[in-house]
């Protein structure tokens, strides 16, 4: 009995744990994509395959960080077209591990909106294709909040008390208070990073709840009154209750790129330059990005994008390139400096 | 045990065993040790460059208290474990075997789902206008929603529910092999049923206890995604530090000897527990 009881208690609590993802298979009539899961429909990658005769290998990750450590683990090899955050394709480049594009091969690629272009992780555009952007989204529900918000200090005001919900991404939430201060997302000043850090922990009794995943959930359910989220989410929010009021930060906006790269040692580039051509078509560009509700970065697929999705797919015309910020990397003193701080306030946020 | 002779064959049926050992257990361990003893790079990864700030780092207020919390956590957790794990175990060990096997297949059926799937669930009755709060409304009891989700109670809810059956299981493997002649013995010479328990039973089931304890201290130390979901992430233990140095901070050094010092506080502590409560034996662990 002893024994066996140990047996089983080995077993399902290996039957307990989170999954462990397969790893590459390659050769010339496949194309491994490595990216999150779901950032594709079905049928885009089907109609793919039956148009070119490739094969997708759809593999997934939870974390840019995964993807990064994987991908220098198999030197640039094992997987042909990646799609990850910004931040973390500049510290790719730096290994070493993207190869340049063969513009040639893409010819979709002047529908890209040169908004998305010439950012810091790519200046020159050689290696990345944009694939959605998200900026950073105060919504509320109207019905529980007095007057109207118009920027992130309005989230400091005593009726949100234990009332708000927050994304679990440090940069984004210390750059909420650096935009107040008139700072930039990307300051090394440690100064400055420490005066945000004393305006961030006073926001801290009206912190409900700090999450990355499904925190449109608790908006909805009316678990928050007001919360700071990204575009995919606000996208999945207002489809679910058109009430809900999206704000766009008076101070500043803050935005992300998702790219789309062939990592050095791709074992079939060709396929990956096919499949990002093929990406690229108008048609198929509206299809994924109603899909996946993040802002399009196709510039001829703006106008296919069906109307219920406009609102929130498509960049609002008002938008200015001055009032935006990417959150680009920051040097190992003050990316530390925002860790504790991050870490004290949460803390504090369960305390209060 | 001891003087048993092994014939040679064993060996031969031990070596993956061995081999897995050092593979799987050794070798990352002392990895990660050497890593607690390097320099974060500028950019990703780390430079070979031998260094104790990594520890020292610890020793900021911010970071103790952030074990004195964890610690509490578990201490708190394993304590109502306890509570409610060794009576059920006992009770189930005592009942007729067909009634029995029906109620451990009970305590086992939840495993077949991954834990994060039952955290979870525990939102859907929790939340705002949640199962709970719908029924405790239908009843009267209270007139408007409770917020119970994203509080420290709704933490330690999700720790017991997550770590109790390896309490009930290993209470009842105690219980079940036990030789009730003693108690028996003991009723005989005058003891009451209480006497007999607290004199008989109970240091008898202690190696079962013991092993509940441990198996549900250690990991209710490092269940960050329990405080992550069902704290919102307002609970910030040393997993959650640990998690967050690893994935958004990159300083890997500084997660491996956080690491480090965790598993030291834990030697201490099981050893700690085992002088205090004088046993040494452990139920189908060693």
């Amino acid at each position: 009995m002893k024994k066996s009881l140990t047996l089983i208690l080995v077993f399902v609590l290996c039957l307990s744990l989170p999954g462990i993802s397969v790893a590459a298979h390659a050769d010339n009539e496949t194309v491994t994509l490595y990216t999150w899961a779901e950032m594709f429909p079905p049928e885009v990658l089907n109609a793919f395959e039956e148009e070119t005769g490739y094969k997708v290998n759809y593999v997934n990750f939870d974390f840019d960080e995964t993807m990064l450590a994987k991908l220098e683990a198999a030197g640039g090899g094992d997987y042909d077209v990646i799609i990850a955050d910004d931040y973390i394709i500049e510290r790719a480049v730096e290994l070493g591990l993207l190869q340049k594009l063969d513009k040639d091969k893409i010819s979709n690629y002047s529908n890209i909106n040169p908004i998305y272009q010439g950012q810091f992780y790519d200046p020159q555009d050689e290696y990345t294709v944009p694939y959605g952007a998200g900026v950073q989204t105060i919504t509320y529900n109207p019905a529980l909040v007095s007057e109207p918000v118009n920027g992130y200090a309005d989230l400091w005001k005593e009726e949100f008390k234990d009332n708000i919900a927050l994304t679990a991404n440090y940069r984004v939430m210390i750059g909420m208070a650096l935009k107040i201060l008139g700072y930039s997302y990307n300051t090394d000043n440690l100064d400055e990073i420490r005066e945000a850090g004393n305006l961030l922990y006073e926001l801290a009794p009206n912190i409900r709840l700090i999450k990355d995943d499904f925190i449109q959930d608790d908006l909805i359910s009316g678990e928050v009154s007001a919360a700071v989220m990204y575009t995919s989410q606000v996208t999945m929010a207002k489809l679910e209750d058109p009430s809900i009021e999206i704000v766009y930060p008076q101070e500043g906006i803050g935005f992300g790129i998702m790219g789309m790269f062939v990592p050095s040692k791709a074992p079939n580039a060709d396929g990956a330059h096919a499949f990002i051509d093929y990406i690229l078509r108008p048609e198929v560009s509206a299809q994924c990005f109603e899909w996946l509700g993040y802002y399009c970065t196709n510039k001829a697929a703006d106008d296919l994008i069906a109307d219920e999705f406009k609102e929130f797919l498509v960049l609002p015309e008002e938008f200015k390139m001055e009032d935006m910020e990417m959150i680009g990397n920051i040097s190992n003193d003050a990316a530390s400096l925002q860790d504790e701080i991050w870490t004290e306030f949460k803390t504090l946020c369960g305390q209060a | 045990m001891k003087n048993r002779k092994r014939s040679g064959g064993n060996a031969a049926f031990l070596a993956p065993l061995y081999l897995f050992t050092v593979v799987f257990l050794i070798g990352p361990f002392v990895y990660m040790i050497v890593l607690s003893f390097l320099t974060r790079a500028e950019s990703w990864g780390v430079v070979n460059e031998f260094t104790f700030s990594n520890y020292t780092k610890i020793l900021k207020p911010l970071y103790l208290s952030t074990f004195s919390r964890s610690l509490k956590l578990a201490l708190l957790v394993t304590f109502l474990i306890a509570l409610t794990g060794y009576p059920f175990g006992y009770y189930m060990a005592k009942l007729p075997p067909k009634r029995r096997a029906r109620l451990l297949m009970l305590v086992m059926i939840p495993f077949y789902t991954s834990s994060l799937m039952r955290m979870y669930g525990w939102i859907i009755i929790f939340r705002a206008n949640g199962v709970l709060d719908k029924l405790l409304l239908a009843l009267h009891v209270i007139e408007r929603p409770l917020k119970l989700l994203y509080t420290y109670p709704a933490v330690v809810v999700g720790m017991v529910y997550a770590l109790l059956p390896f309490m009930m299981l290993s209470v009842y493997s105690s219980v079940e092999k036990m030789d009730w002649s003693l108690v028996e013995a003991a009723r005989d010479m005058g003891a009451s049923p209480t006497k007999a328990f607290f004199t008989v039973t109970f240091p008898l089931t202690m190696p079962g206890l013991m092993t509940g304890v441990i198996l549900s201290f250690i990991p209710s130390m490092g269940l960050f995604f329990v405080a992550d979901i069902l704290g919102g992430n307002k609970i910030v233990l040393v997993g959650n530090v640990i998690q967050e140095q690893l994935m958004k901070v990159h300083d890997w050094p500084f997660a491996a000897a956080l690491s480090v010092v965790l598993m030291l506080m834990m030697t201490v502590m099981i050893w700690l527990y085992r002088k205090i409560t004088g046993s040494s034996e452990m139920e189908g662990m060693i």
